[in-house]
Formats: structure tokens, sequence, C-alpha cells
């Protein structure tokens, strides 16, 4: 095989080429697809699911798993939802303050998980999937199946304001990519979870806490996990129980068609950059050329097949559970 | 006395204290009448969770269940008026390969099974909503009567859901202690690399479990849609929570080697006596899912073997 094409190298370029390859096929399929107006929509469905993917990002770096998405994106967001109403219901007023407070709660929510995950010692799969079931609970305590609507015009405005054909969140959501990837590559914290990732043994033999950079990675991503509350809360301008509705598919989907293995220590927040972007294209584009919503779903589930498949050195890896 | 002696008792023992303590709050709880009907309505998640049981018992999972019950939904409503009982079959065929589907890519592609099940619950998702084009079926109820009035109804007072469910879980535990392919699986579940060094083969076993667990997901569908007489792509969610809880309060860990078809149907009762304990204790519905969340964690701990997981992922 030529030196040009080894596997990692083709690993590491697969998913732009894939992302590059959908978009000149679905423009070509319908010019319609190749538009401003279209990459908009594609950024703000792609918005808040960018945010919780790259949350998950940093859990999945280290080789752990979060599911608890669902259920936190629905706490945060209908926590803030409460908290921005109850405050004056305006971001002119002091009501401003439920934004923070949003990010606290997803901060808490993500201590709570890593702590069950630590402290018990339950893998951590179970222990999110199970605490994502109980946010969603949570969630539906709080408003007892009740839709909250933001109709403040300054928070809408993330959705209704435009600079340069592109909403607000759109530029939120990628100053927030650029945040995650600078505690990605340029604080302690950041390599840390590629050093737990890349051999949780050598990582402890070589004097890191382990489990204080777990408990961190989960607490990180709850904040992340928050933000994307609020974009999609911004989007719709309702919060509720169902705010957090298929987050959970969407982004692991994300982050393993992006190429970060679901083994620890590979990839990264631009990674999941391209993954979002592979999703959404798809699921636009699909509609754009005419096929019904629900093939999304199937089509997603194939390729997170195919991705982790192609991500996996079969050398190292003698049987998964 | 040592915790580790009274562990495997502990479902039983938790299913009693449960059963006394709401019986002594309200005592129409323990009419014979109501115990029953609270045991035939949670058959069809009884159904499912066994067939989790098969892919815990291994030290899988299966997230899969809930949109394969889905999709049988549709297919038994859109099956049934051409092929009659002949439905019944082909959504169990279908369970089945879909949920081999899942141990082939388990196994032989190396994905983990929370995202492999994951993602063929995305697949079996997208082919519910297509059959049914996203809308509510309903069964003719001459032909349903036909075809499975057998599955619905009474004999001397006894639902016939608790007949299913007790014929499934009789040939459940027979397949699991008297045969070799329950040998196996016990093996597999106690150490994989073990069980493949003695010369099992690991990976037909596995791909067995899953397609058992799909196979059984799609029987609790089936049974639920010819209870509602109709189908619908999302008539089942909110069955994959009180399953899994179901498998691990019956005392089958999620580490997998212990535990069984046995402890699962303990477990189904508990989650159902839990349930109806909520109604008398006037608990608003609303709570139901968080309090079964926590349930699931206190499982998951209790039940853990930690001795099996060098590095906790």
């Amino acid at each position: 095989m030529n030196s040009f094409l080894t596997r990692d190298i083709l690993v590491k370029w697969a998913p732009l080429l894939v992302l590059l390859v959908l978009i000149v096929f679905f423009a070509a399929m319908e010019p319609r697809f190749f538009s401003v107006r279209n990459f908009a929509r594609i950024g703000i469905s792609s918005a808040p699911a960018l945010m919780v993917a790259i949350g998950v990002t940093f859990i999945i770096i280290m080789g752990s798993i979060d599911l608890s998405m669902e259920g936190t994106v629905s706490v945060c967001a209908v926590l803030f939802a409460f908290a921005f109403l109850a405050m004056g219901g305006t971001l002119a007023s002091i009501a401003w303050l439920a934004l923070p407070l949003a990010l606290l709660v997803g901060a808490v929510i993500g201590l709570i998980n890593g702590l069950i995950h630590i402290r018990l010692k339950i893998p951590s799969f179970m222990a999110s999937l199970a605490m994502g079931f109980v946010g969603t609970g949570f969630a539906l305590l709080l408003t007892g199946g009740d839709r909250i609507r933001i109709e403040d015009e300054a928070f809408r405005a993330l959705l209704t304001t435009r600079w340069f054909n592109f909403p607000i969140m759109v530029y939120v959501a990628l100053l927030f990519t650029f945040i995650a990837w600078f505690i990605q590559s340029r604080t302690t914290l950041g390599r840390n979870f590629y050093a737990v990732g890349g051999g949780e043994e050598l990582a402890h033999a070589s004097g890191l806490n382990v489990n204080r950079v777990r408990v961190l990675g989960f607490m990180l991503a709850g904040i992340f996990y928050a933000v994307g509350a609020l974009l999609a809360v911004g989007r719709i301008g309702i919060a509720e129980t169902a705010t957090g509705n298929n987050f959970m598919f969407v982004a692991i989907t994300s982050v393993v068609v992006g190429g970060t293995a679901l083994w620890g220590g590979i990839g990264g927040v631009w990674n999941t950059l391209i993954g979002v972007l592979i999703v959404n294209v798809i699921n636009n584009g699909m509609v754009v050329i005419g096929l019904p919503g629900y093939v999304q779903d199937g089509v997603l589930g194939a390729l997170v097949i195919i991705a982790v498949v192609l991500s996996t050195d079969r050398k190292s890896v003698s049987f998964v559970k | 006395m040592d915790f580790e002696r009274i562990k495997p008792h502990l479902p039983w023992i938790t299913l009693l204290a449960l059963v006394a303590l709401v019986g002594i709050s309200d005592t129409n709880f323990l009419r014979p009448q109501n115990l029953i009907s609270m045991a035939a309505d949670i058959v069809p998640l009884f159904i499912m969770a066994m067939g989790m049981t098969f892919v815990i018992y291994i030290g899988g999972i299966d997230l899969s269940a809930q949109s394969m019950a889905n999709m049988t939904t549709v297919i038994a409503t859109v099956a049934l008026a051409s092929f009659g009982i002949g439905a019944a079959l082909i959504c169990i065929a279908i369970g089945a390969i879909m949920g081999a589907i899942s141990g082939f890519v388990t196994t032989k592609l190396l994905v983990p099974s929370f995202v492999s099940t994951l993602a063929i619950g995305g697949v079996v998702f997208s082919i519910g909503q297509w059959l049914s084009g996203q809308r509510a079926l309903y069964m003719d109820a001459t032909l349903r009567d036909n075809a499975f009035g057998w599955m619905v109804g009474n004999t001397a007072g006894i639902p016939h859901e608790i007949f299913i469910g007790t014929v499934l879980v009789l040939a459940g535990w027979f397949l699991q202690t008297r045969t070799t392919f329950g040998r196996a699986l016990k093996a597999i579940g106690a150490g994989e690399p073990a069980a493949a060094a003695s010369g099992i083969n690991v990976t037909r076993i596995k791909i067995m479990a899953f397609a058992l667990s799909g196979g059984l997901a799609a029987i609790a569908g089936l049974l639920f849609a010819v209870k509602l007489s109709g189908g619908s792509p999302t008539i089942a969610n909110g069955f994959l929570l009180p399953a899994i809880v179901a498998v691990l309060v019956g005392g089958t860990p999620l580490t997998g080697g212990v535990g069984g078809v046995i402890n699962t149907m303990i477990g189904t009762l508990i989650v159902a006596v839990i349930r109806s304990s909520m109604l008398y204790f006037e608990i608003d519905a609303t709570r139901q899912q968080m309090v079964f969340g926590i349930i699931l964690i206190v499982a998951i701990a209790a039940t853990i073997d930690r001795s099996k997981l060098r590095v906790v992922k």
C-alpha cells in the first residue's frame, strides 16, 4: 500500500471527504440545496446538536460515554424558562441571570452523573442512561407536561436576527466550539482527557487523578448540554419535557460519524463539527430532494455502524460487550 | 449475616416486602382479582424484559427493544389483513432477524452493543414509521378476534396473557438451564475470553442471544398490538426504562453471568407493584419515570460485580 493512503490518514480525512461528497451529491440532485438560505437552515438545525455533541465528545475521548443528554437538556431548558419568566421574562432585565443559571444546572447534573459513575463504580453508559431517565422524569415533574413559551424579543433574536444571512445562534455555537477547542488543546484538563482515553492505567500510574478528570469531564459536558438547551429553546421559543428528545441519537451519531473513536483517545471538537454537519446535511438533503423524513433514522443508524467499524483498530480489540 | 449470601434472595424478599407494605396500607390491593389483573397487565413488559435478560446475561445491552416492539405493532396490524395468524410468525421472524443483525454487528464488526442496538433501533424505528405512514393504525375487529382472540380474554377468571407469560417463562427457563445453549450463555457471561478458549462458539451464541431478545421484543409488541387492537410507531414508548429496571432489580447484573429469566419475572413483578403502589399512595404519574430512573441506579449499583470490571469506563 502506498504511504499516502495509510489507514490512519484515511480515517482522519474520511469524515471531511464524506461531508464534501454529500454536499456535492445533494447539490447535483437539487440545485436549491446549494443556496445560502438552505445553508442557514442547516446551520439552525445544527447549532443545538453541535453543542450537545461537543459535550459528549469530551466524554468519548476519555473512553467513557454519556447518554444523559436528553434528560439534561430538558431539565436545563425547563429550569431556564421558569427562572427567566420569574425574573421578568426579558433579557433587558435581571432575567439574563437565567442564562448562567442554566449552565450551572447543566454542570450540577454533570457532577451528579460523574459522581454516580465514579463513586458507585457503575459503567458510564448505564449510569448516564439512568440519569437521563431521571432528568426527563424531573423535567416532566416540573412542567406537569405543559409547554412554557419564551416570547422575549431579545432572546428570540438568537433565531430572528441575522448577520450575513445566518442567525445569531449559529455564531454562538461557533463561539462555543472555539471555547471547546481551546479547552481541548490548550488546557491541562483537555490534555488529561486524552491521557485518560489513551490508557487509563498509564494515566493513573503517571500520577493523574483519573477520577477527578472524569468528574470534571461530565461537568463540562453538562455545561455544553445546557448551551445546547438554550439554543434549542431559542430556536422554537418553547421549553418542555420534549425539548431534549432525539438528542441522544443525533449526538452519538454525530460524534462517531465525525471520526472520534468510541475507544477513546482519538478525535476531538473539529471531528464533531464535521460529524454534526454530516448528520444535518443528510437530514436536510433528504427532505430537499423529496425523501420522507423518517428515512433519516435508518440511514443514520447504518452510518453509525459503518463509522464505528472504520474507526476500530481490529488488531487491538479482541471482543466487545 | 453476610451480604453476599443474602444477595441472591434479595429480589423475592423485596417483592414480598413491597406487596406486604402496599397491602397493609390498602387491603384492596391484596384482593386476588386485583393481583391477577396487575400481573396480566405487565405481561408485555415482562416478555420484553425476558428477551433483554439474555443479552444482559452475556454482559451486553439491547437498547433497540422498544423500537422493535413499536415496529412490531405496526407490522402485526398491517400483516393481519392478508396473513391472519401468520402475521405472528412474520413479526417474530422480523424481530429475531433484526436482533441477529444487532448481534452480528456487535460480535463480528466489534461495535459495542449499546451503540449497535441504538443504531439498529434507529433503522427499526424508520421501518415502523415507513410502514405505518406515521399514523396510528387499527386492526379489523373480526380479523383480530379470529386470528388472535385467544391471546386476550379469560378462562376460569384468569386472563390469557398470564398463560402466555407462563409458557414463555417456562420455555426461557428450560432454554437457560437445560440446554447447551444455556450453559454456553452462562460461560460467556461468567468470562468471555475463558469461554472462547474452551471452545465455545462465542460469536454464534451471542448472535443467538441478541436474536432471542429481538424475537421476544417482537412478541411483546404483538401482544401489545392485540391488546390495544392496533399499532403505531410510538405506541410502546416508555417501555425501555421499566424493562431494563425489571432485569436489574430481578438480580441479573449488568456484568452478566448470574440471574436469568426467573429473576426477571420477579423483577417485572416488583416493577408492577411499584407502579400500582404509586396509584395507591397517590403519587403523581409524572413522577414515575424519575422514580424508576433512581431505582435503576440503585439496582445497578447493588448488583454489579465489580471484580469483573478492571477499569470502569
